[in-house]
């Protein structure tokens, strides 16, 4: 799935920038189709609807996408960005709004009875479909944390793979069928960069699962302060090998930087 | 199942099948290496086995998955293109403590499409989709 992502970061990548890739298209689909996005909230919401509008408009595809609360406007760089905001396009996002892991689960088992797949399916924030609050003490993961997020994920990934099949057998050339989540880790916000899979016990149940993870960690460095945007984010694209890597080759591996400027703006570089 | 195991794992279920179909028997010497690679389970996958224990659901959309009846009678679902058990020793083995490849269950699900032994079972879209979900079984 990484390639959808790959196309949100040139169709947004910096006008400056001296190793932006000038033919901003589709790129060869991917077979790593599942992809999680590990970072902060608002960020990482707003990537997936880039990838939700991208996916949609310039690639012509179904998405479905869930999130348990309501999505009440797109970034700004995409209503800024008439072209790419293609009304066509927009219908072809479903929103859903399961409540519950349960609710989710079923939404997402019922995919298969849809005369329409999707070629894409995003889930925003696995972590609060997974995080239920405990009556009488902190609000935290529940005893079944691994088995469900487990659940949930293999749900994810054995539905992208029936529905790549579909979409194959149908001629389609929306296969294969794409799976982004995001996953908000529970961390302390003064803390610096850290080993997440080391520390988180979901993190790593969702690992078995997903080929491919985008990590979003804030640069706080001086070359950030004087970039004169709000914020600077450091993008790792990174996954274990798979069919589509050369046999000797290195496993997944890039670097994008993605500034966010006060106006709301967003700008891609690769690093 | 699309084969998510180690090479050895692979080979061996080739192994098996090919003797199997040949002799309807696995010999000792797959059996001892069953035991080798996937531990205690494999004895009781192997019981599932004769149970007749997997059967495979298909819908007709084509959606397909496994059920497997677990030993105390509770039906695990399990689906076709990732290892997912919802029982307790794939949770505390296989993802808490990465100790095992994966539980008899899923085992038993490999062991039964390798020797031709799954049963076949035709069940509605609504039915396969509340079966994936967990919240409800044929």
């Amino acid at each position: 799935m990484t390639d959808i992502l790959t196309l949100v970061f040139r169709t947004f990548s910096s006008q400056t920038g001296q190793k932006q890739d000038p033919s901003v298209g589709p790129p060869p689909p991917s077979l790593r189709c599942s992809t999680l996005v590990v970072g902060e909230h608002r960020l990482s919401r707003s990537v997936l609807l880039l990838a939700a509008v991208t996916a949609a408009s310039e690639l012509g595809i179904r998405v479905s996408f869930f999130a348990q609360t309501r999505i009440q406007s797109l970034p700004v760089c995409l209503q800024r960005c008439s072209a790419t905001l293609n009304p066509e396009g927009l219908k072809k996002i479903a929103f859903s709004y399961p409540r519950t892991l349960e609710e989710l689960l079923q939404q997402v088992a019922s995919l298969h009875e849809s005369p329409l797949p999707p070629s894409l399916i995003i889930v925003d924030r696995l972590d609060g479909f997974l995080q239920e609050p405990v009556a009488g003490s902190h609000a935290g993961f529940h005893s079944g944390e691994e088995s469900g997020a487990a659940h949930l994920s293999a749900l994810l990934c054995d539905t992208a793979a029936f529905l790549t099949e579909v979409l194959e057998q149908r001629g389609s050339s929306s296969a294969p069928c794409r799976v982004i989540a995001s996953f908000l880790l529970n961390v302390d916000s003064g803390q610096e960069s850290r080993d997440y899979s080391a520390t988180d016990p979901i993190l790593v149940v969702l690992d078995r699962y997903f080929q491919a993870r985008c990590t979003l960690d804030q640069d706080r460095s001086y070359e950030a302060a004087a970039a004169a945007a709000q914020e600077v984010w450091r993008i790792y694209l990174s996954g274990t090998k798979s069919p589509e890597d050369c046999e000797d080759g290195p496993a997944l591996a890039q670097e994008w930087k993605l500034f966010t400027f006060p106006d709301g703006l967003m700008e891609f570089k690769l690093v | 199942m699309r084969c998510l195991l180690p090479a050895v794992a692979e080979q061996l279920f080739r192994d098996i099948r090919k003797i199997y179909e040949e002799t309807t028997q696995i010999p000792d010497d797959l059996l001892i290496a069953l035991k080798f690679v996937f531990g205690s389970c494999a004895l009781q996958a192997l019981d599932l086995v004769d149970q007749r224990s997997v059967t495979c659901l298909s819908s007709p959309s084509g959606r397909k998955a496994f059920q497997v009846i677990g030993g105390s009678g509770r039906l695990y679902t399990c689906f076709l293109s990732c290892h997912y058990c919802p029982c307790p020793a794939f949770t505390y083995t296989v993802l808490r403590r990465n100790q095992g490849l994966l539980c008899k269950h899923i085992l038993a699900v490999y062991l039964c499409q390798a020797m031709a032994l799954t049963q076949q079972e035709s069940v509605s879209d609504q039915q396969m989709s509340a079966m994936l979900s967990g919240t409800g079984a044929p």
